[in-house]
C-alpha cells in the first residue's frame, strides 16, 4: 500500500521507478499559463520578456491544476535572440525568429555571445530562480533550454544550415563550439537556483526526419550535448531531454544520452512512430522516465469529456504495459508537445487532463469512480 | 516537369559529328547526376551546355533534372539520405532550372498544372513546404511558393489569380494550425474553394483534422502527398 505522494515524493520516486500512488502528470502548459494570470489579458510579449510574469504564471497554474511537473519552456528563439537573430514578439502568439543573422559561411565565426544573464537567456534564468524557489519543494521543477543546434539553426534558418553542414562543416563547428560555451554558462547559473531539479535539453534535430545517425552524432550528440549532458550532472541537476519532432533518435537520447526525463511527441501517422506502449515495451523506459503522449490539439478542439477519454485509454495502456515490463512507475502523462498557447485553447482541458491522471493513473489505490464510465 | 516536347524524344540524334561533343543523352545524363550527387556546379554547366547544344529544354528537364531529383526522392523517403541531401539536391535543382525554364515556350505551358505552397501564417518553418515545392515541381506542376508565415488572404489571392489547381498548405507548430481553417473559410467565402484540391500537411495535422476543416487530404511526408496530388488533382 502506498500512502498519497506529493508531486515532487511521486516524480523522485518515478525517477527511481519506485512504488507511487498514482502516475505522474506534466502538461507542458507553458505561454498559455499568461492566460491564468489578473484578468487574463496578459501579452505574450509581456510573459516571454518579463521574469516576473513568467514566473508567476507557473505558479499560478500549479495552484490552478496542481500537476506534478513545472517546466519553464519560454519559446524556440531565446538563444537565438541572444545571438543576434530577430525575433518577433507577438501579443497572443509565440515568439519566433523573423530574421535570420547568418547568411554566408563566414557569419558563423563571427558570431558573437553576451554576457550570461544580459540577454533573453537572462530572463529565462531570471523567471526560473521565482518559480523554482516558489515551487520546488512540493513539485519537480525543470527547465527548458534549446540545444547548441537547434540555437544555431533558428539563428541562420535551419535550410541554410543543413546546407552548409553538408558544404563546409569547420565554421559551423565554430559555432557551435561558441554556443556550447555560452550555454554551459547559463548551465551554472541553473544550478545555483535553489529548487530547481532538472533542465530539459530541447535536442529537435535528432530526428529521422531530418539527420542520419552520423550527422546528428558529428553536429550534436557525440560531442556538444555529451558536454552540456556532463555539465548539468555535475552540476547535480538531472538531465531531461525534450523532443516534439517525428522519429526521435531515441537510443541516442535515451540510453547514449542517459537522459533521467525524456519527453516527446507522438505522430501517429508517420510510419515507426511508437505508442506509449511500445515505449515502454522496446525497453526505453527501463532506466529513463518517459513524458507523453497525449496530441496537444486535444486542447484546442476536444471536449472535456474527450480529454478524459483519451488520457483515461493512455493511462490504462501505460499500466498495463509497465506491469508487463516489471516497471512500477516509470512514465508521466504529458503532452510532449507544448499546449497551444493561443486564445483557442480550452483552458477546461488542461484540468481535465491532470483530474484524469488523478483517476485513472491511479496504482494501487482506487477510491474515485469514474464520471463517464 | 511533363511538358510538352517540341522534338522527338524517340530519336537519339548527335549533336555534332565526331567525340569531342557529347550525345543529347550525355548532357541529360549530366543534368541527372548533377542533381543525384548534390552539385550545384554541375548542373548549372550541364544546363548551360544543354542550352549551347540546342537540346530541347523540356527534355532536359524531364530527363535530367527531374530524374534525378526523383532518385534523390526515392532514397530520402527509404531514409537512405537525410534532409542535408535533399536541400543540396534542390538547390542544384533550381540551379538548372534557372537556365532551362525561361528557354521553354509558352505554349508548352498551357497544359501544366499550377499549385501553390505556403507556410501559414505564425510559423515560419518551411523546410517541409519547400521539399514538397521541389518534389512537386519535379512531378510536373509549376509551384507558386509564397513562402512562411504567409496570412490567409495573400493565399486566396494567389489562388484566384493564379487559377490554381492544387494549394498546399503546412505548419510544423500546433497553436498555428487553426490558420490553415482560416484560409480554406476563406477561399469559400470567396467562392474559388470549388476551384482548386487543397492538401495540408505537417507533423501536428492529421487525416480528421485535414476533413474537420475542409480540406480534401493530409498527407505524413512530401512524398506521399506528390504522390496523392498526382493521383488525385
Amino acid at each position: 500500500m502506498v500512502t498519497e505522494m506529493n508531486s515532487l515524493e511521486r516524480v523522485e520516486a518515478s525517477l527511481a521507478d519506485e512504488k507511487v500512488d498514482r502516475l505522474s502528470t506534466f502538461p507542458l502548459a507553458c505561454g498559455v499559463c499568461r492566460r491564468l494570470l489578473g484578468d487574463g489579458t496578459t501579452l505574450y510579449r509581456d510573459w516571454a520578456t518579463d521574469p516576473h510574469v513568467f514566473s508567476s504564471s507557473f505558479i499560478e497554474s500549479r495552484k490552478r491544476y496542481g500537476a506534478d511537473f513545472v517546466g519553464g519552456m519560454m519559446d524556440l528563439s531565446v538563444i537565438a535572440s541572444d545571438l543576434g537573430a530577430d525575433v518577433r514578439m507577438n501579443d497572443q502568439n509565440t515568439p519566433f525568429v523573423d530574421g535570420h543573422n547568418i547568411r554566408t559561411l563566414e557569419d558563423y565565426e563571427r558570431l558573437e555571445i553576451p554576457e550570461i544573464g544580459s540577454g533573453r537567456a537572462g530572463v529565462l534564468i531570471e523567471g526560473t530562480r521565482q518559480y523554482a524557489e516558489a515551487l520546488g519543494r512540493e513539485a519537480f521543477c525543470s527547465t527548458f533550454i534549446e540545444g547548441p543546434l537547434l540555437a544555431l539553426s533558428q539563428t541562420a534558418g535551419a535550410e541554410q544550415l543543413f546546407m552548409d553542414m553538408f558544404t563546409d562543416p569547420r565554421p559551423i563547428h565554430k559555432a557551435l563550439r561558441l554556443i556550447t560555451e555560452y550555454e554551459s554558462g547559463i548551465v551554472e547559473e541553473f544550478s545555483r537556483i535553489d529548487g530547481l531539479s532538472a533542465i530539459f535539453w530541447n535536442y529537435l534535430w535528432g530526428n529521422y526526419s531530418c539527420l542520419s545517425d552520423s550527422e546528428y552524432a558529428e553536429f550534436e550528440a557525440d560531442v556538444y550535448a555529451k558536454e552540456l549532458n556532463d555539465l548539468t550532472r555535475r552540476n547535480g541537476l538531472a538531465v531531461a531531454v525534450h523532443n516534439c519532432a517525428d522519429l526521435p533518435h531515441l537510443d541516442t537520447q535515451i540510453r547514449g544520452f542517459k537522459a533521467s526525463v525524456y519527453s516527446h511527441a507522438y505522430y501517429p501517422q508517420v510510419h515507426r512512430s511508437l505508442t506509449a506502449s511500445e515505449m515502454i515495451d522496446k525497453g526505453y523506459c527501463d532506466d529513463c522516465l518517459v513524458a507523453g503522449q497525449i496530441d496537444p490539439q486535444i486542447f484546442m478542439r476536444g471536449t472535456v469529456e474527450e480529454t478524459l477519454g483519451t488520457v483515461r485509454d493512455l493511462c490504462q495502456n501505460v499500466k498495463t504495459s509497465l506491469c508487463k515490463r516489471g516497471l512500477n512507475s516509470r512514465y508521466t502523462i504529458s503532452t510532449g508537445c507544448e499546449i497551444p498557447p493561443g486564445l483557442g485553447c480550452r483552458m477546461d482541458n488542461i484540468q481535465a487532463m491532470v483530474d484524469a491522471v488523478r483517476l485513472y493513473g491511479n496504482m494501487y489505490r482506487w477510491t474515485y469512480r469514474s464520471p463517464i464510465e | 516537369m511533363k511538358l510538352r516536347c517540341s522534338q522527338n524524344r524517340g530519336e537519339t540524334p548527335r549533336l555534332a559529328e565526331g567525340n569531342k561533343m557529347a550525345t543529347k543523352e550525355e548532357i541529360v545524363e549530366k543534368l541527372a547526376l548533377a542533381v543525384e550527387n548534390y552539385k550545384l556546379k554541375d548542373a548549372v554547366a550541364a544546363a548551360n551546355e544543354a542550352v549551347e547544344a540546342g537540346v530541347d529544354p523540356v527534355y532536359a528537364i524531364n530527363e535530367g533534372l527531374v530524374k534525378g531529383m526523383n532518385i534523390v526522392g526515392e532514397k530520402f523517403a527509404e531514409h537512405k539520405v537525410f534532409l542535408p541531401h535533399v536541400l543540396t539536391a534542390s538547390k542544384a535543382l533550381y540551379g538548372g532550372l534557372d537556365i532551362l525554364l525561361p528557354l521553354i515556350p509558352k505554349a508548352a505551358e498551357g497544359d501544366v498544372k499550377t499549385a501553390v505552397a505556403a507556410v501559414v501564417q505564425g510559423d515560419v518553418h518551411d523546410i517541409g513546404k519547400n521539399i514538397l515545392k521541389t518534389l512537386l515541381t519535379a512531378g510536373g506542376y509549376l509551384v507558386t511558393d509564397l513562402g512562411k508565415d504567409v496570412p490567409p488572404e495573400t493565399i486566396v489571392e494567389a489562388v484566384k489569380t493564379g487559377n490554381t489547381q492544387v494549394l498546399c498548405m503546412s505548419t510544423l507548430m500546433t497553436p498555428t494550425m487553426e490558420e490553415m481553417a482560416n484560409t480554406i473559410g476563406l477561399l469559400k467565402d470567396s467562392g474559388c474553394r470549388g476551384n482548386c484540391t487543397v492538401t495540408i500537411g505537417g507533423p501536428p495535422t492529421s487525416p480528421s483534422f485535414a476533413e474537420s476543416i475542409g480540406a480534401d487530404h493530409r498527407d505524413k511526408n512530401a512524398q506521399d502527398a506528390v504522390a496523392w496530388i498526382k493521383a488525385n488533382a
